[in-house]
């Protein structure tokens, strides 16, 4: 192995390791030399400090609900578990919110926080809907250009902002709630369980986070998960279905779509 | 991928005055008001994607001489780069036409994650071929010379065998890459090391440097006593940097020198007021009148399209 890939491997275990390396630790690489050891500690201080900032900054709802130094502490074992694998930090965090269940689970299991994963999943797709990249939607006239064939074919793509989420909790309004302060808002909350669709993008000057009902929300999951239109529609709710699709069209939240009958990845370029 | 842009931009490259870095809490203020700055630089990644994010830099960069200055591409990386990455800047860099690109003498990424931090290159012949490699496959992909901002550093790494500044130099020669001289972070380093910071200086190659960094940092305590500068940029600009600002200048001549400030960040006319101590300093310079009335035009010129 080049020395330089063997130093970079040790720098990782610095970092991102679950304990401080010791000076006995680096011995063999930085020699007899306690201050190098500690020296070399500020660059795990600096490192996962920006990656808590990242993670801060992408959850902020969450960190208001379990206070500052119980996210903390959650933030700081999943970067041991998670490092970024883009040097684009808005892309850091996607698994956060699987882990944030697991460990309020392991050290809250009391806790009235069983909301908590849900609001996590909405923040993510709120960040999300924020960085996703530019895509302008569909030219319609393209699809009236298509024969029997290719409509009967017809796989839409979704613009990269919008996300579909499932929640077993209203992390809408308690996320609403959260984050404009309003604690008359969020005590008028019923916490129980309650399933709810989110349908989360990005419009000109914001992030749009609306509620839709389950049988529009159960069909744009199948259209957006790259399902043929024509098979999705369904003979008997296909009137309310053709009104779901026009919606997002004219939102612009179909960006192109795939019309040949071979099996393609439905996967965004 | 991202439409071609339709806007004309107006300014052009980046003067030899004093800009400031663009962070996110003054981008109200600065496409609100069109403050009087000569230009402004903003940390690449934090514009990858697209929104609303992405039309206050592409306003700023109506409005401004911009440069964008990237911190995630790990030039020092042992596995290589990462080409999403590389093609995203390539991509933001495509649209916009930075006056400047700029990146670090540093390394993040190992086994595909990403350590968050600009950490430290052993400065060894073999970490030389890499970091040439990467620059020259970067400046490949962007279609222009980058500029490598010398790092802050705090810990020297057995089994060195080049001075930074040689390796800067080296870098500099073999790839025709241009130097960001970042005057703060020679300092840190400096002092943490026990180099001679005007030495350092002085190695630079002079024709090389396009762009100076001005920055504060804090102080450590070490548990044996001794002190360790940080370089957090989250504070003014400290006198001894000012003074090390003086002699780059003198040495160099008036270069495009920015404000960076990202811990703790102020105010925007605390930005403004550094800045302004920097362009004291470079109309100090003999023969700066002609630049500094040039500068003044401008600026009329932005307040007149205001």
């Amino acid at each position: 192995m080049s020395a330089l890939l063997e130093f970079q491997r040790t720098m990782r275990r610095a970092i991102a390791g679950p304990e401080v390396l010791r000076p006995e630790d680096v011995r063999d690489w930085l020699g007899d030399d306690t201050e190098a050891a500690w020296r070399l500690a500020v660059y795990r201080d600096t490192a996962r400090s920006a990656l808590g900032n990242a993670l801060a900054l992408s959850y902020p709802a969450v960190r208001r609900l379990v206070g500052a130094d119980f996210f903390d502490g959650a933030a700081q074992e999943f970067i041991g578990a998670q490092l970024p694998e883009s040097g684009c930090l808005n892309d850091y965090g996607a698994e956060f919110a699987g882990f944030l269940g697991t460990f309020v689970d392991r050290f809250a299991p009391s806790a009235p926080l069983r909301y908590l994963a849900d609001v996590a999943r909405l923040e993510w797709a709120v960040n999300q809907a924020l960085h996703a990249p530019d895509r302008p939607g569909l030219d319609l006239s393209r699809l009236g250009a298509l024969d029997a064939a290719a409509m009967a074919a017809l796989r839409l793509i979704p613009h990269p902002s919008i996300s579909l989420l499932a929640l077993d909790f209203p992390a809408d309004l308690i996320w609403r709630a959260v984050l404009d302060h309003d604690d008359a808002a969020m005590s008028a909350i019923d916490l129980r369980r309650a399933p709810v669709w989110l349908l989360v993008e990005r419009t000109s000057q914001s992030v749009r986070v609306q509620r839709l009902e389950e049988s529009a929300a159960r069909f744009t999951q199948r259209l957006f998960a790259g399902e043929p239109l024509q098979a999705a529609l369904e003979p008997e709710a296909a009137g309310a279905q053709q009104a779901v699709l026009a919606e997002h069209l004219s939102c612009g939240r179909i960006v192109d779509f795939h019309a040949d009958p071979i099996h393609e990845d439905p996967c965004h370029e | 991928m991202l439409d071609p842009h339709p806007i004309e931009w107006q300014a052009g490259p980046i003067p030899a005055a004093a800009g400031i870095g663009l962070r996110f809490p003054h981008h109200e203020r600065v496409t609100g008001t069109r403050p009087v700055v000569p230009w402004f630089e903003v940390h690449a990644e934090n514009y990858f994607g697209g929104g609303s994010v992405r039309r206050i830099l592409e306003t700023v960069r109506r409005d401004y001489p911009l440069s964008l200055h990237g911190v995630g591409l790990s030039l020092g990386s042992a596995e290589g780069l990462d080409p999403a990455h590389l093609a995203r800047l390539a991509a933001l860099a495509s649209a916009l036409e930075p006056g400047l690109v700029s990146e670090h003498l540093s390394w993040s990424v190992v086994g595909g994650s990403y350590l968050a931090d600009l950490l430290p290159l052993p400065l060894t012949e073999e970490s030389l071929d890499v970091v040439c490699r990467h620059v020259e496959q970067a400046q490949q992909a962007l279609g222009r010379t980058i500029l490598i901002e010398n790092p802050s550093t705090y810990l020297q790494l057995p089994h060195e065998t080049i001075p930074e500044w040689e390796f800067l130099a080296a870098l500099a020669a073999r790839t025709g890459c241009g130097l960001l001289c970042d005057v703060n972070n020679i300092v840190v380093s400096a002092a943490n090391h026990g180099w001679d910071a005007l030495a350092y200086l002085a190695a630079l190659p002079a024709g090389a440097v396009g762009e100076i960094h001005l920055a504060g940092h804090a102080l450590r305590s070490l548990p044996n006593g001794r002190t360790l500068r940080i370089d957090d940029h989250g504070s003014r600009v400290s006198a001894e940097v000012w003074t090390l600002y003086e002699q780059a200048l003198q040495r160099f001549g008036a270069r495009p020198t920015l404000i960076e400030w990202d811990t703790d960040i102020p105010a925007f006319d605390v930005l403004c007021e550094q800045a302004a101590q920097a362009q004291c300093r470079l109309d100090g310079l003999p023969g700066a009148s002609h630049v500094r009335a040039a500068s003044h035009v401008r600026a009329a010129s932005h307040v007149r399209a205001a």
